[in-house]
């Protein structure tokens, strides 16, 4: 218990200060927070003009698709925005920076997530928040099982960056692989699932869980089924203890990179 | 002439060297290209017709594999100027025998020419296989080549004018992402203009984003001589425009600078 306190001490502190060095820059603050909301809202154009065409696509409408964003961009932006260095767990590696946060007595792999923080992603949070509103009448009584489903979301997308990163332990610099897999998941999950052939819908809800990203957690907001709910809960608190036995495991083959830095 | 061409033949190289990323690059394009085969044959599957706005499965997936083409090629020359500029170092770039923006041209044009070729290679690969057809003609490829060159001209211009707005502004990403995303959309990126609504399509035909990304992917599956000559003449057009807007935004810059002894 005392451990838990410790860690949720941490990352609070983490973001506060990563939160107040933005704010040192407040004019790039605004402006990438702005620019990734317009980036974000420029991307439901494609959808916008295909379904003035098409009344539906397999089932789901410009409504559905707008909940699918909604949905991945908060959990995207919170990722980012909470556990933004989840994204460059390779990179970490391969330099052999993870030396820094060994030393300390903290949770290494959570000290090392939760370090950095994305600033743009505050746009895709917002973008999530006012396009899942803007998708349907009466969107914020169904507001706090958003919120949820984003955060999971946000849990799937750290817990397959983190996987995806510690392949570094084994094959060397993995940056650019756990990159392409990690622009694979968000690439995919803003499809609806079931536009794809049956094959690569099963990579989808596996390999490249984009499904658990996207479509599950957007199906459940606009028809909610507890039991789909228990499966999301279930995979993402299954993909992240695989997250976790996967980093650790890797650790004990990590070896110094030998590297007198100085992190401020 | 000679030594910009001499920086096009070393970003050429130093492009090739790395190999790792050209791969992932290839992989990116497949990925694309399965989603966009996918996507579209749901479309065309629920629609019930053949064509949609004039363009069969076929065409609209090579139409998009063009598009991928030019924009996976794209410049990101942006990154570096506003690094130097940031840092101070394009100072230094004031002594050497170039224009530093001509230079900053060739260097994009060099790095984007070996990710062209593979680009358009994976993708007409990919597609080939995927529709069991090409949907253009040998015609339609010469024009594909010729207005695809020059958008990627353009592009670079483009990307060299985002690059020297770190002289006004601190972050050029958010410039550049709205850059991307009007490709995407009012470019014709995602969607042939055809299948725009009119006014929209009004609007967006005197925008330069279209010669950049629909431009060149139209005259691939749909040749037309009296389209691809006039949509050269456009291209020439904003060319001329964006190289005398990169010429002023550098002369004002040049008077930002300011240089201390050392």
């Amino acid at each position: 218990m005392g451990d838990s306190i410790k860690t949720a001490r941490l990352v609070a502190g983490y973001f506060r200060h990563n939160l107040m060095s933005a704010m040192a820059y407040r004019g790039a603050f605004i402006l990438q927070v702005v620019g990734m909301l317009l980036n974000d809202l420029m991307l439901l154009f494609f959808w916008w003009i295909l379904f003035q065409r098409l009344p539906t696509l397999q089932g789901w409408d410009l409504g559905g698709v707008m909940t699918i964003y909604g949905v991945v961009a908060f959990g995207f932006g919170l990722a980012h925005v909470a556990c933004g260095n989840a994204f460059r767990v390779a990179q970490v590696i391969a330099s052999g920076d993870l030396d820094y946060y060994l030393t300390l007595p903290a949770d290494p792999l959570v000290h090392l997530i939760v370090s950095r923080m994305s600033l743009p992603a505050w746009g895709d949070i917002l973008f999530g928040l006012v396009v899942f509103i803007l998708a349907g009448p009466e969107r914020w009584l169904s507001l706090p099982l958003f919120v949820l489903l984003g955060l999971l979301t946000a849990l799937v997308m750290t817990a397959f960056a983190v996987i995806v990163g510690s392949l570094s332990f084994w094959i060397g610099n993995a940056d650019a692989i756990a990159l392409q897999a990690v622009n694979a998941l968000t690439t995919f999950s803003l499809y609806p699932v079931d536009i794809f052939p049956p094959a690569v819908r099963v990579l989808l809800y596996t390999v490249i869980p984009a499904a658990f990203v996207g479509s599950v957690p957007a199906a459940l907001l606009e028809d909610l089924r507890w039991q789909n709910l228990v499966l999301m809960i279930a995979f993402t608190a299954g993909i992240v203890l695989v997250a976790a036995g996967v980093f650790y495991r890797g650790l004990r083959r990590y070896e110094s990179g030998n590297r007198v830095t100085v992190r401020g | 002439m000679i030594r910009y061409a001499a920086v096009v033949t070393v970003a050429i190289r130093q492009q090739l060297a790395y190999r790792a990323e050209i791969v992932m690059r290839a992989v990116s394009m497949v990925l694309f290209m399965g989603v966009f085969m996918a996507l579209w044959s749901s479309a065309y599957g629920v629609s019930g017709q053949a064509e949609l706005a004039g363009y069969s499965l076929a065409e609209i997936v090579w139409y998009l594999a063009m598009t991928e083409t030019i924009t996976l090629s794209s410049s990101r020359v942006f990154v570096e100027i506003s690094e130097a500029v940031k840092a101070g170092d394009v100072a230094y770039t004031l002594t050497r025998p170039l224009s530093y923006p001509l230079y900053q041209v060739a260097y994009s044009l060099g790095g984007s020419l070996p990710r062209f070729a593979l680009n358009l290679l994976t993708a007409s690969l990919v597609v080939g296989l995927g529709m069991g057809r090409i949907a253009g003609s040998a015609a339609g490829l010469a024009a594909f080549l010729v207005t695809a060159a020059l958008a990627l001209v353009l592009d670079a211009l483009v990307a060299v004018l985002i690059g020297l707005a770190a002289f006004w502004i601190e972050e050029v990403m958010p410039a550049y992402w709205i850059y991307q995303k009007l490709l995407f959309t009012v470019g014709g990126l995602f969607l042939p203009l055809e299948m725009f609504p009119g006014w929209l399509r009004g609007v967006v035909r005197w925008l330069p984003f279209q010669f950049i990304s629909y431009v060149p992917a139209r005259a691939f599956v749909a040749f037309e001589p009296a389209f691809v000559l006039q949509s050269i003449a456009g291209q020439v057009a904003y060319i001329t425009l964006f190289a005398a807007v990169v010429a002023l935004v550098w002369h004002r810059a040049q008077r930002r600078m300011v240089l201390h002894g050392g």
